[in-house]
């Protein structure tokens, strides 16, 4: 063993018992594959203890992104810093990080057990000291009784928690999640967003998740990039996300949005339109009534548009509507359970909004 | 030390060096110069060319070569493809045992299976004894030395070859497309041609290729079983070699097979980079012409208003009883089975025989010729040379081998592919031109006659196998097993010790046990490198079968049977099944 690498352990060791969560820095950073980018300037700041997202299509650079952080690439340009120390020439196995990978990487010839002993015998933890963290994570994830087993004799879900132990167990300064809920069924993933949630806020750890899953990203995540061909389009909380997209991009990959472009009638908004943007209403600001109903009281605040239905989607607790407006299809969304009128497909309807939740995106 | 590992981490590359450095010394290199030979270096003339074409019996030897291939392929097709078919139409279980029937001859020595067939169509052999003794006829019918005794022969050897790669295509068409298509009406048959075939049509290609090109080269079957007349070029070629070396004449011989070989393989596109698809495509178009194509379309067209009122007529009809065609399938792979396995187990009942030559039935059980084979120091010599040959061929060539493959698997995608093909031409190439370019080789390193050289010959082969059979195994193995690894602090030799090698071990084992069959059973290569100081089991085995037919080879032969099954059952224990290990590694929601 070098010098430099039981200085390193020696250092670790003193942080994995102060679970110091680290701030991670991306300071101008592009990636090229040939002469293709991957990653185009990016430049973002982790806190310490953040949950933040990095969400995007495929071939948004998101992945990139991990691979960078994880030190599996090295950056063409610009510089990574954990914890105020440059990584970008370090590789992966000279630091210190928990990551979950997406088919969960588990050693399929090593036990629940010896999986998650690996990543603490890399680090030089005597056996003793080791055999009790294992327990300790073991009982965490509520997986007592499955130390012996093998990964493959293990269910989706129960694989996943080895996984996020296998990340954790070692006290890393930060976590990175590679799209952690993609591979589970519906029921699983709601138990694992809890799951994962409660661990977050229990380790404290800096957490970065990667991921195209839009409902993924807003029920785990304290802020969210959102990013495009290999640039950050939008960083902010999920709700400040969703209720103020600043791109058409952002608006329609985060929820469902009706951009009124071209309109074939006047848009009216308390705010003043940025010069470029188009007017976006969310689907479930808009109400539908009948044409003959009466207004209601806060009518003089609102925007009245007639339409025609085209389409009514059942969707259990809601219920989707297709109006044609104008020269646009808008999409109005309303709880089923709302005992309000249903209407079918060329009923003539009125629909209105809050001037106040009309939002303008950038083309 | 740990420099050296990190710098190996990012250039995978470099593994495959010593691979190709003995690939390059003991093949590359000698070829070149056999080559250019062959050429009248340095002046350049196609004189030896030439006064190869300028003879009519080359010409004819040429010819009867590639017509002898031509049939022992096409009948392998006819056996192979619907053998393959009602295999795999099998249950699991049967089906799983009825490959492993058909590996177990495949694994068989070659010479062994040839020697079978001597036995059964001698003219003292079993059939002309039984019918002799039957009182049918009077005088030994001329069985053996003729041309349908080299097919019989050939065929027996070559039927595995073209069972197992459309076995294995076969297997990966989703069995849901015939649902789907008789859905759409489509009655067995048509399902069958129009779905089915289409999709084996890879299969078809890569067993009729592999058989075609190692019949070229065929060289032990076509002395021991063919008639005078049924000379093959390597026979030819063996024979100028061991009276006259003239290197210039040689070399032609062998380029010019060597030519009909690449001929076939680039217009039928041998792709040994495992890119299945891509190239399925492109040759399902030349494989069956536009004209033809044209053609069928047309017919099909006349045939749709019948098809329609068959449809209707047939629509909600029972579907008729399968049970006669289940018999004939059923009677068909016996047969196949019978004709694989029969011959050797002839010859294991025969090395039991009390009488004093071979006879069948035999007239009595004894163990005679075993004692006789371990009483003889040059019978267990041989086989004590040829074990030792065998051990350390298959060391070095698994560990050779397995870095090459790990450093192809790790390389750049264009050069993927390249670093295979040379790699494989040992094994690609017939086996009399490899073994041109080793004597040669050896020539020139003075190792020829040695035991040293023997190994380096039998390793540049034996590496091919396991670059095969280990980047099959690499291939299913989940890189993301490293990436997590290493996100653990495990450095890159750490990572390879901990996680990959456990994971490929079943590979790397199965590439040992074919590196050590391959070498066992050589016999070409070591009969020209091997000089007259070495004698392996093989070599003395082949000189007893040209010499006399001594009882105690069936007994030899018996026991050379025994150590493919051998190997098997290490395969086996070593876990190398269908199912590779690092597909575990994927979530299995279902379980």
């Amino acid at each position: 063993m070098t010098a430099y690498d039981s200085n390193a352990l020696a250092e670790h060791d003193a942080r994995a018992t102060s679970h110091v969560p680290a701030q991670i820095e991306f300071r101008n950073v592009t990636k090229m594959y040939g002469t293709l980018p991957a990653v185009k300037d990016l430049t973002l700041t982790v806190r310490r203890g953040e949950f933040l997202t990095i969400l995007g299509p495929s071939g948004s650079g998101k992945t990139t992104a991990l691979m960078l952080l994880a030190g599996f690439v090295a950056p063409t340009h610009g510089d990574i810093l954990i914890a105020g120390n440059s990584v970008a020439a370090v590789p992966s196995y000279r630091r210190d990080q928990g990551i979950f990978f997406q088919s969960y990487a588990l050693f399929p010839h090593l036990t629940v057990r010896r999986n998650l002993e690996f990543p603490l015998e890399m680090r030089g933890i005597k056996a003793a000291e080791r055999a009790q963290r294992i327990d300790r994570m073991l009982e965490r994830v509520h997986l007592e009784d499955f130390g012996g087993r093998m990964p493959s004799q293990l269910s989706g879900g129960q694989q996943q928690r080895v996984a996020l132990a296998r990340a954790l167990i070692a006290d890393p300064p930060f976590l990175l999640l590679d799209e952690p809920l993609g591979a589970l069924d519906r029921n699983l993933r709601e138990q694992m967003q809890i799951e994962m949630k409660s661990l977050h806020k229990e380790f404290g750890i800096t957490t970065i998740c990667v991921t195209h899953d839009q409902e993924e990203a807003l029920t785990l995540s304290d802020r969210i990039v959102v990013m495009r061909a290999g640039r950050i389009e939008q960083t902010d909380t999920p709700e400040a996300l969703y209720d103020r997209p600043a791109t058409q991009f952002v608006a329609n990959f985060l929820g469902e949005a009706n951009v009124l472009e071209n309109p074939g009638f006047k848009v009216e908004a308390d705010a003043t339109p940025p010069s470029g943007a188009v007017p976006m209403i969310r689907p479930e600001r808009i109400f539908i009534a009948a044409t003959a109903a009466p207004r209601r009281a806060d009518a003089d605040q609102r925007q009245f548009v007639t339409g025609v239905v085209e389409e009514m989607i059942y969707c259990g607790p809601l219920r989707k509507y297709h109006l044609r407006v104008g020269n646009n299809v808008l999409v109005v969304r309303e709880h089923s359970a709302s005992g309000k009128q249903i209407f079918r497909p060329g009923d003539e309807v009125r629909l209105d909004w809050l001037r106040s939740d009309v939002r303008f995106v950038a083309a | 030390m740990k420099m050296f590992f990190q710098k190996l981490g990012r250039m995978p590359t470099v593994l495959t060096m010593p691979a190709f450095a003995v690939l390059l010394v003991v093949f590359g290199m000698p070829i070149i110069l056999l080559f250019l030979s062959s050429l009248n270096a340095p002046v350049f003339s196609l004189v030896n060319y030439q006064a190869f074409f300028g003879q009519p019996a080359n010409i004819r030897v040429l010819y009867q070569t590639a017509e002898i291939s031509a049939v022992a392929t096409a009948i392998c097709l006819v056996i192979g493809y619907p053998a393959a078919y009602l295999m795999v139409a099998a249950s699991k279980r049967l089906r799983t045992t009825l490959i492993v029937l058909v590996i177990i001859p495949y694994l068989t020595s070659g010479l062994v299976r040839t020697y079978a067939w001597v036995v059964i169509l001698g003219d003292r052999g079993l059939i002309n004894n039984l019918l002799l003794d039957l009182g049918l006829i009077s005088s030994p019918l001329p069985l053996i030395y003729s041309r349908i005794a080299l097919y019989i022969g050939m065929v027996h050897i070559m039927l595995p070859l073209m069972i197992l790669p459309l076995i294995s295509v076969m297997m990966g068409i989703d069995r849901s497309l015939m649902a789907a298509g008789r859905s759409m009406g489509a009655r067995p048959f048509d399902t069958f041609w129009r779905i089915f075939f289409p999709l084996s049509i890879p299969g078809v290609r890569s067993g009729c290729l592999l058989v075609f090109v190692i019949c070229l080269g065929f060289y032990i079957t076509p002395a021991a079983l063919g008639g005078i007349g049924d000379a093959m070029l390597s026979t030819f070629i063996a024979s100028q070699v061991q009276t006259s070396f003239n290197m210039a004449r040689v070399s032609a011989a062998a380029f010019v097979l060597l030519g009909l070989a690449v001929v076939v393989l680039s217009i039928f596109g041998l792709d040994l980079s495992g890119t299945q698809g891509r190239t399925a495509q492109s040759t399902r178009n030349s494989w069956r012409s536009r004209p033809f194509d044209l053609m069928k379309r047309r017919v099909s067209e006349l045939l749709t208003p019948l098809r329609a009122k068959r449809w209707k007529a047939q629509l909600y009809r029972a579907g008729s009883d399968s049970r006669w065609s289940n018999i004939v399938g059923t009677v068909f792979v016996v047969l196949v089975m019978f004709y694989l396995l029969l011959p050797e187990l002839l010859v294991v009942i025969m090395s039991f025989s009390a009488g004093s030559f071979l006879e069948f039935p035999p007239p009595g059980l004894s163990l005679q010729w075993y004692r006789s084979f371990f009483g003889d120091p040059s019978w267990y010599d041989a086989a004590w040379i040829s074990i030792k040959i065998g051990v350390v061929v298959a060391i070095l060539s698994t560990i050779v081998g397995t870095l090459a493959a790990y450093g192809i698997n790790r390389t750049l995608p264009r050069l993927r592919s390249f670093l295979t093909l040379v790699i494989l031409t040992p094994i690609t190439f017939p086996v009399i031109v490899v073994g041109i370019a080793a004597y040669l080789g050896l020539l020139k390193l003075g190792l020829l006659g040695s035991m040293t050289g023997i190994v380096l010959a039998h390793s540049i082969g034996a590496i091919g196998y396991v670059v095969v059979i280990v980047a099959a195994t690499l291939a299913n193995f989940d890189p993301r097993l490293e990436q997590a690894a290493k996100s653990m602090r495990a450095g890159p030799l750490q990572t390879f010790v901990r996680v990959t090698l456990p994971l490929i071990r079943p590979g790397i084992i199965g590439g040992a046990v074919f590196a050590f069959l391959s070498s066992f059973d050589e016999i070409v290569v070591t009969s020209l490198v091997g000089g007259l100081a070495i004698r392996t089991l093989p070599l003395k085995m082949w000189e007893g079968i040209r010499h006399q037919i001594d009882p105690t080879i069936a007994a030899v032969a018996s026991l050379m049977i025994l150590v493919p099954v051998f190997g098997l059952i290490v395969l086996y224990l070593s876990g190398l099944r269908p199912s590779p290990a690092g597909k575990r590694a994927l979530p299995d929601v279902a379980a």
